[in-house]
């Protein structure tokens, strides 16, 4: 099931799943109409959501999250141990043989605690799964195990129903797909028609479009990075990046792309030698990086970029609060001219929203993301570092997005972008590094790069 | 009046109600001058420790130590007077013993990564011995300068001098925390410290700032409550420490977001002071008084919730 955020999607798995009553139509199950009153009717039937931060406890492992909220064997009156380890290990043997089950979920890795949400699902009598972006959190790898894993669970005889906004997922995965756009079904995809041009072109978004433009290499070098360490960045790394050029940074989750960005941040320890329009270049923090004429957008909204219970203003104005002071010396901050620049800002990135004293927990994920853009917005950068800056973020969005990381570039910024989807960076990177195992393995050009270049690139096993 | 609107001058309303509650059944005792000038007396030290955990609660931190700061600021300013010394060396040395106090609270929080309930609770322990063995245990009555005595005793125009100390610091406070870009800094911190680090913010300067300020704080109120009562024993702040966050859970309820803010800070020392006057008053005994004010801070938080709900 596709479409941009506010289609329907979340509305049309509540009612299947019982938390929402349909004002016309019916659910079907077994080809008999389901009257589901409440959650626990459809639980019933044998469907379950999944939701990708469905919570487990941390303390627990496997087997005793497995039983969470069901009844346990009982043995002499005691809770029967073996009975519960058997009978969840049954399961776990024919779709994820390695799932470690007496390990407290705290110790696993995020991919491993997905698998249990999964276990959970299925062992008790889940039969008509709704998984609602499963891969959302997991770096690529982790997300192909998890596909592994989703085979064998569907080759058991169990249903999946499929959310995701990463359509090559969908296409690898899914038999059948519908897409949903402005609250109806658009589409339905049948055998061998389940292709990401035929779902974009489905919710009236474009299909991948290559940059085409050539690295102007006369440009002054803008950020220069010389055997750079930090983080996952583990074997020496160096680029430059010109004036007006967005070098794409591509690879897997912990490849190490995310942290050479957080090194020229400043928001983590590194060893090598950087320059900035030629001068010595050393952040300690982020805010020498920002006093340097350096931007970031980093990943994760949620939990690095927004200040979800503050309105708008204040997540705009944050980073850069000192230069809206109304008489210079004195660090108090002058409303108006905070509006304004906010006004001009959002109109900048194209930001939709009610009024600038909203909360902006009250926003869609793609305008959230858009507001964290608007911070940068009403100054001149030098450097630009985007940090996968379109995750979870809907078709519509991720479009506008990337026109914004353009108009970036035009203005002459050095733009890094770090991400994990391949086509997106062939679409937005002049040039693209591509990471694996805690180094760039190889620095493509426009002309030399293509998706299958790219992929041996970032997965090949040889040549380290 | 919209339920929006109902929700967030509720807790107002509230303490409205009991005012005019307590003036109608003691006319004659509650709703006079005097009992106003001595309600304002009785609430200026909790108001000012309250207004330290405000801003500490501000950055999602837990400062336990604020009792025992002023404790040892009390005891400190009495064993200089004892020693000779005057209030122009003696006051500002009990503050900053305060404000160090609460400098290294922030260097464990913020530098060592402690929860700050373990960090302060530690802390306030060392600086609850402090003060034991200075004062030897015992009560102090120094003879006490005039100049002292007068930080918190006597009126102005016939307002307590007490009134005065809550309109500055409180207002210092309140301009702080809304108008600067430290107390901007501060609600970021508290709202996602993560992002305000990536966002540039000088985390750890901050953090530490606030618990030395929320030290100095507590330190002051020590010394006014010393000045009110001239006589000091080394544990006489620790009961300050729980009505403080009470009043400020109190205040939280008349804000939109949940979040501690100083004039609901200031709702809440009010309603509790007025809970406690008014009961006295009226008789109540002093044990049901208290199974009262622990009632209304759960009945207020509850409400709150219930018209957040919906």
């Amino acid at each position: 099931m596709v479409g941009p955020n506010g289609a329907g999607k979340s509305t049309l798995i509540k009612i299947i799943a019982g938390a929402d009553r349909p004002d016309a139509g019916e659910v079907l199950v077994d080809g008999g109409p389901a009257h589901f009153h409440s959650a626990h009717d459809a639980y019933a039937a044998g469907i379950r959501v999944i939701h990708q931060d469905a919570p487990l406890v941390p303390g627990f492992d496997t087997v005793e999250n497995c039983y969470l909220g069901r009844e346990y064997p009982r043995r002499h009156g005691m809770i029967d141990r073996a009975a519960m380890r058997e009978r969840i290990a049954m399961v776990a043997r024919d779709i994820a043989p390695d799932l470690p089950l007496d390990v407290p979920m705290m110790f696993l890795p995020p991919a491993e605690r997905q698998f249990v949400r999964l276990l959970r699902a299925i062992a008790d009598k889940g039969r008509i799964l709704i998984l609602d972006e499963p891969t959302a959190a997991l770096p690529a790898e982790d997300a192909e195990r998890f596909y592994d894993v989703l085979k064998r669970t569907r080759d058991r005889g169990t249903s999946i129903v499929l959310v995701s906004h990463r359509l090559d997922e969908i296409a690898d995965f899914c038999g059948r797909a519908v897409v949903l756009r402005d609250g109806r079904i658009v589409a339905r995809l049948g055998a061998g028609e389940v292709t990401p041009e035929a779902m974009i072109g489905a919710m009236g978004g474009s299909a991948v479009e290559r940059s085409t433009r050539a690295t102007d290499t006369s440009a002054p070098k803008v950020i220069e990075v010389e055997a750079l360490v930090a983080g996952d960045l583990t074997r020496p790394a160096s680029l430059q990046v010109h004036a007006g050029e967005v070098m794409a940074l591509y690879g897997l989750a912990g490849s190490g792309r995310s942290s050479l960005l957080n090194a020229i941040w400043g928001a983590i320890g590194w060893t090598g030698s950087m320059r900035l329009m030629g001068d010595a270049y050393a952040p300690r923090s982020p805010r020498e990086a920002i006093a340097r004429g350096v931007s970031c957008v980093p990943a994760d909204r949620h939990r690095s970029g927004l200040f979800l219970d503050q309105d708008l203003i204040f997540n705009k104005t944050l980073p850069l609060l000192s230069s809206y002071r109304r008489i210079r010396g004195l660090p108090v901050p002058h409303a108006a001219s905070e509006r304004d620049a906010f006004l001009v800002a959002a109109e900048r990135v194209s930001l939709s929203y009610r009024e600038p004293g909203q909360l902006a927990r009250t926003l869609s994920g793609g305008n959230q993301q858009k507001l964290i853009f608007s911070r940068w917005a009403n100054r001149h950068s030098r450097v630009m570092l985007l940090d996968e800056p379109t995750e979870g973020v809907d078709v519509m969005a991720k479009a506008t997005i990337k026109d914004i990381i353009r108009a970036i570039a035009a203005d002459g910024n050095a733009v890094l972008v770090s991400t994990s989807d391949r086509d997106e960076a062939l679409e937005l990177g002049d040039r693209i590094a591509v990471f694996r195992q805690g180094g760039i393995v190889r620095i493509f050009s426009r002309a030399e790069a293509s998706a299958e270049a790219l992929s041996a690139a970032a997965q090949s096993r040889e040549a380290a | 009046m919209t339920r929006t609107n109902l929700n967030r001058f509720g807790t107002l309303i509230a303490f409205v109600v009991l005012c005019v509650g307590f003036s109608i059944a003691s006319p004659t005792a509650f709703a006079t001058p005097a009992n106003a000038f001595n309600l304002v007396q009785q609430m200026a030290t909790l108001a000012i420790v309250a207004t330290a955990a405000t801003l500490v609660m501000t950055i999602s931190e837990f400062d336990l130590s604020v009792g025992f700061s002023a404790s040892l600021a009390a005891v400190i300013c009495f064993v200089l007077f004892g020693l000779g010394y005057d209030v122009w060396l003696a006051v500002p040395a009990a503050l900053l013993v305060g404000i160090v106090g609460g400098a290294a609270n922030g260097v464990l929080v913020a530098r060592f990564g402690i929860p700050s309930f373990v960090a302060t609770l530690a802390l306030g322990t060392i600086l609850s011995g402090f003060a034991f063995g200075l004062s030897g245990g015992q009560s102090l009555f120094q003879k006490v300068p005039d100049a002292f005595k007068g930080l918190a005793r006597g009126d102005v125009f016939g307002i307590p001098v007490l009134g005065f100390w809550i309109v500055l610091v409180l207002g210092i406070a309140a301009f702080v925390l809304n108008q600067t870009e430290f107390g901007r800094r501060l609600k970021a911190i508290g709202g996602n410290a993560q992002a305000a680090r990536l966002a540039g913010l000088p985390i750890v300067r901050d953090v530490i700032v606030t618990f030395a300020i929320a030290g100095g704080l507590s330190a002051l109120a020590g010394l006014l409550l010393a000045s009110r009562l001239g006589s000091v024993q080394h544990t006489m702040g620790e009961p300050l420490l729980l009505p403080a966050y009470a009043a400020v859970f109190i205040g939280t309820t008349a804000s939109p977001t949940g979040a501690p803010t100083v004039a609901g800070t200031l709702l809440g020392v009010a309603i509790t002071g007025v809970m406690v006057n008014g009961m006295t008053i009226v008789g109540v005994e002093p044990f049901v008084q208290r199974i009262l004010t622990g009632v209304i801070i759960i009945v207020a938080v509850l409400l709150r919730r219930v018209g957040r709900a919906q």
